[in-house]
């Protein structure tokens, strides 16, 4: 990393949630995280359904000292959150947003759209089911689905085929919750001994705990529920869990991975890099 | 500005010992800060925490381990103390227990803070929420009367107005809901002001949930 951040700030955005006390986790480690590396000259984060709130966040970083803020979305994909919600709770305008202080806010694309994802998803895969032949495993992209409120089937069927071409596993699918090829379907669906499961979502939640596990028919209906961390932790040690005379290894949501917050840098300093070559050109021309 | 704001301090950390919410920050023989809940303010034995971090989790969860939605909802949990040698470390504690309060309030010093009426941010919403502005001014009242009381609801001071007329917003909330010199704790003693300078997603969400019901 060679550009300078220090008059720089990051502000980092989440969904968070009313009801799960996991959603907002990854979003504040990787916050936490980046603080601790010392790049930007603040660096903080604000929520859609927690605080601090978008809002909340516009009386962020008053330091004159402070030029540019980069906003990051959180978030899998582009979609409602990220072109309605958070521009117009952030008040910005497009990409760049010139404040009346003359601070300008640089709105990045969401860690989703990043194409290490490819990398961290790789990498989760390797880590829930070590020295598990790559051959003769199938792997799972696990996504929502039918939401009308984000593109995020389409963003794990991206990275569905791209790990695909990397021709290291059996197979590699997208799978979804609500709409064919259903998560519900994935013992028809494969036919290799070893699958690997891999949430391709920003956090650990209802749908991570819950919903997938039922689908998949590792947690008995109704077993725990979210809040309770005994149970979800059980959900992970498990592995192996052995049915239909398969062994089906399933991970954590993508998000909660300790690397997203290179992600998240590299979103701000990508930005940096087109914006500072866009000016150059505009200088060359000018 | 207000003969509250122009005698509160500039920054929550400037004089001490002060209460922020339910949370009594001190310094230590040693130099160090501490924080604790103000009700443990006299108690031996809390368990002692000492990285800023774990503000996060002792935010997260009521005494009785259930999630906190609201961080400014009177319900803090009890029986630890945090002690931090660096003022930025206190300070990044009371952002993970009272997260964006401090920005506010010194925004509020400096006369920048944005106070958004209800009725605008109402009218903001989209998607889900869009309906929300369809609550009537008699619901309205009930509604923030009985959600954002500080006797169990939240401990933030009120600065916005129902509508760009200025209409209260509510009559059912006690005046002093919207002076930030009172202690909303209602211990009557000196606090720093948790601002409310726009009603937050949980409101509106009730809003929301409010006129869904009246269909
Ligand atoms: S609108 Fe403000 S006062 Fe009411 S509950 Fe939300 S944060 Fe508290």
């Amino acid at each position: 990393m060679t550009r300078d951040f220090s008059h720089a700030a990051l502000l980092i955005v989440g969904h968070g949630s009313t009801v799960n006390p996991d959603s907002s986790r990854p979003t504040l480690a990787h916050t936490a995280e980046i603080r601790r590396r010392a790049i930007f000259g603040e660096v903080a984060c604000c929520f859609w359904k927690e605080e601090s709130s978008l809002r909340d966040a516009l009386f962020f970083f008053q330091d004159a000292s402070i030029r540019e803020v980069y906003v990051v979305p959180n978030f899998i994909s582009e979609g409602y959150f990220t072109q309605t919600v958070i521009p117009r709770e952030l008040e910005l305008s497009g990409r760049c947003t010139e404040r009346v202080s003359g601070q300008v806010w640089n709105y990045c694309d969401p860690v989703g759209s990043h194409p290490m994802m490819t990398d961290l998803l790789l990498q989760r895969a390797h880590d829930v089911a070590p020295g598990v032949p790559e051959g003769e495993t199938t792997l799972l992209i696990v996504a929502h689905g039918t939401s009308l409120n984000d593109n995020s089937a389409v963003a794990a069927k991206r990275e569905a085929e791209k790990l695909r071409e990397l021709n290291r596993f059996a197979a590699v699918l997208n799978l979804y919750m609500e709409e064919p090829p259903l998560v519900a379907d994935w013992a028809k669906l494969t036919d290799t001994r070893h699958v690997v499961v891999v949430p391709f979502f920003v956090s650990d939640g209802l749908h991570s705990y819950e919903d997938i596990p039922v689908l998949l028919g590792i947690e008995p209906k109704a077993a725990g529920s979210a809040t309770d961390r005994r149970s979800t932790a059980e959900l992970f040690r498990q592995n192996p869990h052995k049915l239909h005379g398969r062994e089906l290894y399933y991970a954590r949501s993508i998000g909660t991975e300790a690397r997203f917050a290179d992600v998240i840098v590299q979103q701000a300093e990508a930005f940096a890099e087109l914006k500072s070559g866009r000016e150059l050109v505009e200088g060359l021309v000018a | 500005m207000s003969e509250t704001a122009q005698h509160a301090p500039a920054d929550w950390l400037d004089v001490l010992p002060c209460c922020v919410g339910e949370i009594l920050i001190r310094r230590t023989e040693a130099g160090e800060f501490s924080l604790c809940h103000r009700e443990d303010a006299e108690m031996e034995s809390l368990r002692i925490e000492r990285e800023a971090e774990a503000a996060a989790e002792l935010a997260r969860y009521d005494d009785s381990g259930r999630y906190r939605p609201l961080k400014t909802a009177p319900n803090l949990q009890h029986g630890w103390t945090l002690l931090l040698g660096r003022a930025e470390d206190a300070r990044l504690a009371l952002a993970y227990f009272y997260p964006g309060r401090a920005a506010a309030y010194q925004a509020w010093k400096k006369e920048t803070l944005r106070i958004t009426a209800l009725r605008q941010t109402l009218a903001r919403q989209t998607g889900m929420y869009r309906v929300a502005a369809g609550i009537s001014d008699e619901e309205a009242d009930a509604l923030v009367g009985n959600f954002c009381k500080s006797d169990g609801g939240c401990l933030r001071t009120i600065l916005w107005r129902r509508d760009a007329a200025g209409a209260v917003p509510s009559t059912l909330l006690p005046r002093v809901k919207f002076d930030p010199g009172f202690d909303q704790t209602g211990r009557g003693e000196a606090a720093l002001p948790l601002l409310c300078q726009e009603a937050c997603n949980l409101l509106v969400a009730e809003a929301r949930k409010v006129v869904k019901t009246s269909e």
